[in-house]
């Protein structure tokens, strides 16, 4: 399943355009996603640390997704790190 | 949700300022006897470092659900007579330019003051907003914040599709803070919230 990844924050120093495509074999849950980005942010993301990704929300424009809860038909995410507004 | 006692808004900066005189003007009502409003302006310091501007990022759908739902939550807790306004900057700001602007009315002063505080608390922890803080030095850097992760409702067991998370949580939804939070520990524990060691 092809994921596309809206990308905040810290992340989104790490893309053109902050947006990340990912293929996720068969229906992917939001953790497997989370281990995609892991894994493509050890492999490719200079100054990538594990530990933001780790606190780091997954949702979508409506909502924010847990770890075991399947990835919407649309495959389109935002990767949301740490919160500071106001 | 009663739309006509809520106004939430995402400004561009280049398109709009933040307006507080219109904030109030939209919580005022002749039986309102109180008007409280908080105003977040940028800085000059921030831990240590002198800055000359701050940038700020929002993923606008999810933010505008979450300023509405802490609209909601005050109203359920210090309402039903209320209006409230949220409006937040994105995009480059300099010294003293105004990033949050957040207005209560309600017939008394002390739900005015503890309903603003509860709307800037939500907004400011659990609101899809970073913050990049542009120092004099030339460096900048996204502040470290408030995870989202553990801000969440009931949860329905896996399986089925795109359950509900973090994005709405509610008021007696406990607040984990991130690895670097900057806010008032002291108030957050005060306001029954629990940290992440």
């Amino acid at each position: 399943m092809k994921i596309e990844l809206s990308l905040f924050g810290c992340f989104g120093d790490f893309e053109p355009g902050a947006r990340l495509e990912l293929e996720v074999p068969g229906e992917p849950c939001i953790g497997d996603v989370r281990a995609a980005v892991d894994a493509h942010g050890r492999a490719h993301w200079a100054g990538f640390k594990p530990n933001v990704l780790a606190v780091s929300a997954i949702g979508t424009e409506d909502s924010l997704l847990r770890d075991p809860a399947k990835v919407p038909a649309h495959g389109r995410l935002a990767l949301l790190p740490p919160v500071n507004g106001g | 949700m009663n739309a006509q006692a809520f106004e939430v808004q995402v400004h561009a900066v280049e398109a709009r300022r933040l307006d507080p005189a219109a904030a109030l003007e939209f919580v005022s009502a002749p039986e309102f006897g109180g008007l409280n409003m908080f105003v977040g302006r940028v800085r000059d310091h921030s831990g240590g470092r002198a800055v000359q501007g701050v940038s700020y990022q929002i993923f606008d759908p999810l933010a505008l659900r979450v300023f509405e739902r802490a609209c909601a939550e005050a109203m359920a807790e210090f309402g039903p007579r209320l209006r409230a306004h949220v409006s937040h900057a994105k995009g480059r700001l300099g010294i003293g330019d105004l990033a949050v602007v957040v207005a209560v009315g309600t017939p008394h002063r002390d739900e005015a003051f503890r309903a603003c505080r509860k709307v800037i608390e939500i907004v400011k922890h659990q609101s899809p907003i970073w913050k990049q803080e542009h120092f004099v030095d030339g460096d900048s850097e996204w502040s470290e914040g408030c995870s989202l992760c553990g801000s969440e409702p009931a949860f329905e067991p896996a399986g089925e599709t795109a359950q509900p998370s973090a994005a709405a949580p509610s008021a007696s939804t406990p607040h984990v803070h991130g690895p670097g939070c900057s806010h008032d520990h002291a108030q957050a524990h005060a306001d029954g919230e629990r940290h992440r060691a």
